[in-house]
């Protein structure tokens, strides 16, 4: 089953590249630590998710959507280069004039008015694959034209799709952000989305920032290293897995496995990704794992909420069963503990049959009203991922986001308090009602994520 | 212990004589149709409730039972899981013993209880042939609809979920929010296998080709053939685009037209036409054996009454299903029973109440009437009135029938407007139907003048005999 991918905005067209060319390269090779059989039988799996072939060359599954042409002529000409992979001759869509970081522009004025031929040109797309397993969107939640038109294009997704799945890939601003009313932006797509979307796959810019500096080494990071990051984390989600334990074929419909397993409940939409080993590609070739070690790691970065390996806390435990806390300590240390929902462990790589997963079972780590047989599904290949000989990828539906978004809405709250700005938005029809409503949809998000 | 060796050993002496020897036959084709039948030995042993025979025996019911579930070997669960399965889904189905509810689950004994479950199961319905349905090879393309059936059965996982405490809202929509994806994932699925199957020419310029035979191209892409390897059935599908559409006209079977999936690979990959010839080979033994079974079942039935006659009768009073009982319930469930008792009785002094209230009421109504004049004069009164008011309505009928026009016909007739003196004209002269009912009218005046003289004479006398009566007559006329 095929995923359509819209890529919305700079952000999105810029990730969305990223994502295709790490697919393909990890697909292409050969360094898979497996059989040759069993690597053709993951390209193939790759190649159907993700690309269609016209005359011998893969072509991304994608759709380009910008207000601007800047971004969306760099990324062709870079996927135009000999011996990859291409994207679709009729796959773009952009114009001369962007939405200025104004959501309401981008969802109000760009949306109604370029709907017919961005869906028209998805509507395509969709009719090349086989079967359709849903769509994944890439754009930021705090510019004007991806997390505006994005919110706009998903709502019309869902009324035309309805069977198809929608899985938002959204970039989290950085905190101190580039543009002034980011925090605007940003509840509005994140409630928008809310309606319309299955789920909502969070990256932060910050965390990811964290990583090149301290994971990959980067002196100078540059937009394309934090993308690359971020593609590599979407790969080690996305590229196949078994579709059962002692099974050898491929999961079909990935999309619909993971919302299955981690986004059922209506009121818990976001996911976050967390992966391990990350690191440049110098130590890697000096670097050895073991299943325990990793997994020891991943887990303490689930409950610790750690957004990497380096800098976790190991004092975060989880509290004793049915014990009431003792005294103030463990009642701070509980604080600290992040509670999940569901939890979503992809392993790949070598002798990945025989990695214990006990850690991940303890009923503690989860909300009282699901058990860990319920919460928790595990994925698995032998082949490995990116040349590392075993990677680990967690995505997580628990409280990681309960602070950003906290903080998000806070400051969100005290601009529309001074009624900051607010005209911006209202002169595109985007009502002080559209921003209450926001506001008291997070909210309750919010409230829901802290009562796990 | 000693006798039951014994009877054992006669049992098999038995089993071995020539008299009795298509009774193996008959449980060997039985086992040779089943999935997974074990040897005719097991159930002999069976008949003895030896405990060896047990596992065997539970986890062929459960193959029986859940025969989709069995085949995938993988996700198999322990005998005391299947144990617990076979008993659920008998008690789901009415398995009218208490015995077997009442086995331990760890699967070790009540091998004749499994033996007499089984022969519940074959004589109650066609097990055999539903079966054989279930895992029959599939030749040409289908698309399943929705068994419904499937989908009641409960699963493995529920009894262990069954309102123990409270139940949070949020878990429920949780499963409400998977059983809509799972829902969505079967909708796609079928929309792809449909769409896969029956692609128009519009697709024709497109894709990899399947069939080198047919399209005369030999440079087959191995894009289709690692695909078919390395992928389960729907994925294998989706590589095989335009079957129908290329096969057209390729069936000796006119009226297909088409060659199905299945065909075309065994075209493409002789050594999967080996392993598909493998399998309708073994499908065929099960059929010849189910057959075979429906020659010799009579013996089987009979060995089987042997059965019944060798294990102790059931007690009556244990009813025989006994549904579980959460223990936090009991309290409960206590209350309410006593609660019902004191209903009950206080139901049963309302009746009785109620039934003497009627006897008394009814008492009192039959005294009046009687003292209204109920007697014996009142009811000869009556039968001469009677006699009198027949011979009257005799005296009457005859003098209609003599009074009666000869040519007055009974029959309805239409109304017809003639002209004056035509000829032969059918119907009735309107002169002669007046003259006739005038004359009828006359005379039915005269009775009734004499019907209401007698019915006033005979009120008058009633009036005497009921001194309390006021009788107002009605106006002479």
């Amino acid at each position: 089953m095929s995923i359509v991918t819209v890529q919305l905005g700079q952000c999105g067209n810029q990730i969305g590249f990223e994502v295709f060319d790490a697919l393909f390269m990890d697909s292409q090779c050969s360094q898979g630590f497996c059989s040759k059989r069993e690597n053709e039988a993951y390209q193939a799996s790759c190649r159907e998710r993700f690309f269609r072939e016209e005359n011998g060359v893969p072509i991304a599954r994608a759709v380009l959507v910008d207000m601007e042409p800047k971004v969306i002529n760099q990324i062709l000409s870079k996927a135009a280069q000999p011996g990859r992979w291409k994207y679709g001759q009729h796959a773009c869509f952009c114009q001369k004039q962007g939405s200025g970081n104004n959501w309401a522009y981008g969802y109000s004025v760009h949306g109604p008015k370029h709907e017919e031929s961005i869906m028209s040109l998805i509507q395509k797309e969709v009719e090349k694959c086989d079967s359709l397993s849903g769509f994944f969107i890439i754009m930021s939640i705090a510019g004007g034209t991806g997390s505006g038109l994005g919110a706009f294009l998903t709502q019309r997704l869902q009324d035309h799709y309805s069977n198809a799945l929608k899985m938002n890939q959204i970039i989290w601003p950085y905190g101190t952000g580039e543009v002034i009313v980011q925090n605007y932006n940003s509840i509005l797509t994140l409630s928008h989305l809310y309606r319309s979307s299955e789920a909502l796959l969070v990256h932060e810019n910050d965390t990811i920032h964290k990583i090149c500096a301290k994971l990959m080494n980067i002196k100078q990071i540059s937009f394309r290293d934090i993308n690359q990051v971020l593609a590599h984390q979407l790969g080690s989600v996305f590229q196949p897995t078994y579709s059962a334990e002692g099974s050898f074929h491929y999961r079909r419909n990935p999309l619909g496995d993971l919302m299955e397993n981690l986004v059922p409940h209506p009121e818990f939409k976001m996911l976050g990704v967390r992966n391990i080993p990350q690191m440049s590609e110098n130590s890697l070739a000096y670097s050895t794992f073991t299943w325990v070690g990793l997994l020891k790691h991943l887990r303490q970065m689930l409950i610790s909420n750690a957004k990497m390996e380096e800098g976790i806390d190991w004092q975060v435990r989880p509290s004793l069963p049915r014990l009431p806390p003792l005294n103030k300590l463990s009642l701070n240390r509980e604080q600290h503990f992040n509670t999940s929902l569901a939890n979503l462990v992809i392993l790949r790589g070598k002798d990945v049959q025989n990695a214990n997963l006990e850690g991940f079972k303890d009923p503690a780590l989860y909300t009282s009203w699901l058990r860990p047989a319920d919460a928790l599904s595990v994925w698995k290949t032998s082949r490995a991922f990116n040349r590392y000989e075993r990677s680990a990828a967690l995505v997580s539906n628990s409280q990681f986001f309960v602070r950003p978004l906290d903080t998000i809405v806070g400051k969100a709250w005290n601009m529309f308090a001074s009624k900051a700005y607010i005209h911006q938005y209202t002169k595109f029809g985007i009502e002080e009602e559209d921003f209450l409503d926001s506001f008291t949809l997070l909210e309750q998000v919010i409230a829901s994520y802290c009562n796990l | 212990m000693g006798r039951r060796r014994r009877q054992v050993r006669e049992e098999a002496s038995a089993w071995a004589a020539a008299g009795t020897r298509t009774l193996p036959d008959a449980i060997a084709a039985l086992s040779r149709s089943l999935p997974a039948g074990p040897s005719p030995e097991i159930f002999r042993r069976a008949k003895f409730d030896r405990p060896e025979a047990a596992p065997e025996l539970w986890r062929l019911l459960f193959r029986v039972l859940s025969p989709l579930l069995a085949d995938r070997a993988a996700a198999s669960p322990g005998l005391g899981a299947q144990a617990c399965w076979v008993k659920a889904v008998l008690c789901y189905h009415g398995y009218p013993r208490s015995a077997l509810a009442q086995l331990p689950e760890d699967g070790s004994q009540g091998s004749r209880e499994l033996l007499l479950a089984l022969s519940w199961l074959l004589a109650r319905g066609p097990l055999l042939e539903w079966l054989l349905a279930q895992t029959c090879v599939q030749l040409g393309d289908q698309v399943p609809t929705f068994e419904y059936e499937v989908l009641a059965i409960p699963r493995l996982a529920a009894p262990q979920m069954d309102a123990e405490g409270p139940v949070d809202i949020r878990h429920l929509q949780w499963l409400m929010g998977k059983l809509h994806f799972r829902w969505q994932n079967l909708i796609s699925i079928q929309q792809e296998q449909c769409a896969l199957l029956s692609k128009g020419s519009a697709v024709l310029s497109r894709g990899c080709f399947f069939l080198p035979a047919a399209i005369g191209d030999r440079s087959v892409p191995s894009r289709a053939c690692h695909f078919a390897d390395g992928m389960e059935g729907p994925a294998a599908l989706c590589h095989t685009p335009q079957i129908h559409t290329y096969t057209f006209g390729c069936h000796s079977d006119q009226n297909l037209g088409h060659l199905s999936v299945t065909e075309t690979e065994t075209l493409r990959d002789p050594e999967g036409s080996q392993q598909l010839l493998q399998v309708l080979e073994q499908e065929n033994a099960r059929l010849e054996a189910a057959l075979e079974w429906r020659r010799y079942e009579l013996v089987f039935w009979q060995w089987m009454d042997t059965v019944l006659g060798a294990c102790p009768p059931e007690d009556p009073s244990v009813p025989s299903f006994q549904p579980r009982i959460p223990e936090h319930g009991r309290g409960k469930l206590e209350l309410v029973a006593r609660e019902l008792q004191a209903l009950k009785e206080e139901l049963q002094v309302l009746q009785k109440l109620l039934h003497e209230e009627v006897l008394s009421r009814r008492q009192a109504w039959e005294t009046r009437v009687g003292a209204l004049g109920h007697g014996p004069e009142w009811s000869t009164s009556r039968q001469d009135l009677q006699q009198a008011v027949e011979q009257e309505l005799l005296a009457l009928q005859q003098s209609w029938k003599q009074d009666r026009y000869p040519s007055l016909p009974r029959r309805r007739h239409r109304l017809v407007k003639i002209e004056a003196g035509a000829a032969g004209a059918q119907g009735l002269p309107v002169a002669e139907v007046i003259r006739g009912l005038k004359s009828q009218e006359a005379s039915l005046e005269v009775v009734l003048c004499q019907l209401q003289g007698q019915c006033r004479q005979e009120l008058a006398r009633l009036v005497g005999t009921m001194p309390g009566l006021i009788w107002i007559l009605p106006p002479g006329r």
